[in-house]
């Protein structure tokens, strides 16, 4: 596993790469994106998602549930040499496989995602069938805190209690905005802790910013016996003063160059 | 026998050598269901009365190489758990089986709630789909092993009666086609067509009156059969009957498919009315007061002139 120094400045790396491509695709979820840069820099950097190197491929599966995020993997994917550099210079041209909401032809990402509320059920079937066949796999679901407004979220977190599905931890990035404002002013939905600890589950409340607690976290919950939920406290837009806690930032905003400047320097 | 323990039954004998098969119900139960899930545990899930989320698990479960087969009651399988079919095995083509049992007014007893009056336009219209209606056990139990030697994303729409066998049975020939003829299509004969329960009232009238009409029981409405236009085109015009609302329903089905082998038939459509069913009575008269009697299937055919 990497250090903990070195795994900040990739999550640093990563931002700088996708503004980068935002700045030339004029479209994307930057906000979505750089919340949970740290938590996905963890589950693959940290050692969290298994890699083999002979094959090529993710041992572990991570599905990210708010699908509008979903490119946060795609530089990740990219060094590992899953996707093709060629593929990551392609984003934005009419032909390109990457694109804004990730999709299962793309090598490394492992569900078409978009509508919201439907990987926990998704890591449920899957984590199911891992363990009816008795296969040493993980999967990581990452929802958004919107998600849990989604009735069938509710449904798929009983389902995995109830399925004791240790091999399934779910990742909540609590980014506090939806893109009509605060959750807790639209319409709240605090105490998120004890509404998830009240079905039961094992529930860690983590700063999502903080790769220290990250790899704790992770690492905590490795020989779990049973269903794990962390609640990842994090800054929409983290890493930009103009993007962060901005609501307006879900979606990509034009800027000028005095913008473009501060926010490379910022990220660098 | 039920079409749903017929269909249950076919899976359960596959699972004897196919371990991969997974079949989930979102508390919906059957006598055959009963034997599955005692003598396959670990086949069966109970995924609780959420048929969103039973729809998201078994797309999981599809992506690991599973056959997946989903089963509840139709309103409820159908429009409640849409999006989540469209986002799983829609758009990532997955081997999931949707079995939605009690179309039409199947659940007369219950009422509009439980009614399934729109499902079929609504499933054909996900892309990819497969859709079939049978109208007796054989052609239930041919539909279920075909879902289980090619998996796909398919919905198959049960009656909730014990509908009688068909005669003659459907054939595996009968079957690759998606359709069945019964009689000679020529130029004096009024085809009736239809899946399901009015296609026994179809067959009815056509045993009554074979030299005036033609019937055909059209089991495999997606893909659409192919060769059908060109098995009835000398007919002097077509009724579709269909227990569903007007719109979308398989008369449309049918304009579409016959229109795209460039066939333009007199159609006419008997489904029910364009407003939801609250009255009483039981379903055999609740189509009769709706207006899909045989006498009111005759009454159409003489709109075709």
């Amino acid at each position: 596993m990497k250090k903990i120094n070195d795994l900040e400045n990739l999550s640093k790396k990563y931002r700088r790469d996708l503004f980068e491509k935002f700045l030339m695709i004029k479209q994307g979820h930057p906000g979505s994106i750089f919340s949970m840069m740290d938590i996905v820099v963890a589950l693959y950097h940290g050692g969290f998602v298994r890699f083999d190197k002979k094959k090529n491929q993710f041992l572990d599966k991570v599905l990210i549930s708010k699908g509008h995020a979903t490119a946060a993997l795609y530089p990740i994917l990219r060094d590992f040499g899953v996707l093709p550099m060629e593929e990551w210079n392609n984003w934005g041209n009419k032909e390109s496989l990457l694109r804004v909401f990730g999709n299962i032809s793309i090598p490394g990402i492992d569900i078409t995602s978009g509508s919201l509320g439907h990987c926990i059920g998704a890591g449920a079937g899957m984590a199911i069938n891992y363990k009816y066949s008795n296969q040493d796999k993980k999967v990581f679901v990452i929802i958004s805190e919107g998600e849990l407004y989604e009735g069938s979220t509710w449904e798929a977190l009983l389902f995995a209690k109830h399925n004791k599905l240790d091999n399934l931890t779910i990742i909540i990035d609590i980014n506090s905005l939806i893109i009509l404002g605060k959750t807790s002013e639209c319409l709240n939905l605090d105490p998120i802790k004890d509404k998830i600890e009240g079905l039961g589950i094992k529930t860690l409340d983590v700063d999502g910013h903080s790769l220290n607690d990250l790899i704790s976290s992770f690492e905590s919950i490795k020989k779990s016996k049973d269903l794990n939920c962390i609640l990842a406290r994090t800054i929409k837009g983290k890493g930009s003063s103009i993007m962060e806690n901005k609501k307006n930032w879900h979606y990509w905003n034009p800027m000028n160059e005095k913008e473009i400047k501060k926010t490379r320097e910022e990220l660098a | 026998m039920f079409q749903r323990d017929a269909f249950i039954q076919e899976v359960t004998n596959r699972l004897e050598k196919d371990k991969s098969i997974f079949f989930l119900s979102a508390d919906f139960g059957a006598p055959a269901l009963d034997i599955l899930r005692e003598k396959f545990p670990k086949n069966f899930i109970h995924c609780g009365i959420s048929e969103q989320a039973m729809l998201d698990i078994a797309s999981g479960l599809a992506l690991e190489g599973n056959k997946v087969f989903v089963y509840a009651m139709s309103p409820f399988l159908s429009l409640r758990s849409i999006e989540q079919a469209k986002c799983g095995a829609g758009l990532m083509n997955l081997p999931v089986c949707v079995i939605s049992v009690g179309v039409g007014l199947g659940y007369a007893d219950a009422g509009p709630t439980h009614y399934s009056t729109e499902d079929f336009a609504c499933f054909r219209a996900i892309v990819g789909t497969s859709v079939y209606t049978p109208s007796d056990i054989i052609t239930t139990r041919l539909i279920a092993n075909e879902m289980l030697n090619e998996p796909r994303f398919s919905y198959i729409r049960l009656d909730r009666d014990a509908l009688p066998n068909i005669s003659p049975e459907t054939t595996v020939a009968d079957y690759k086609k998606g359709y069945k003829i019964f009689g000679n299509a020529n130029a004096t004969k009024i085809i009736l067509i239809s899946h399901g329960k009015m296609l026994h009232k179809c067959l009815k009238l056509f045993k009554k009156e074979p030299n005036r009409f033609c019937c055909v029981d059209i089991f495999r409405s997606k893909p659409f059969p192919n060769d059908l236009s060109k098995a009835i085109s000398s007919c002097k015009g077509i009724v579709v009957v269909d227990e569903q609302s007007p719109s979308g329903n398989l008369s449309s089905c049918i304009f579409e498919g016959f229109s795209d082998q460039n066939y333009f038939p007199k159609i006419v459509s008997k489904c029910l009315p364009e407003r939801y069913v609250f009255e009483n009575g039981g379903r055999d008269y609740l189509l009769n007061k709706f207006q899909l009697s045989i006498n009111d299937i005759i009454a159409a055919s003489k709109k075709i002139i």
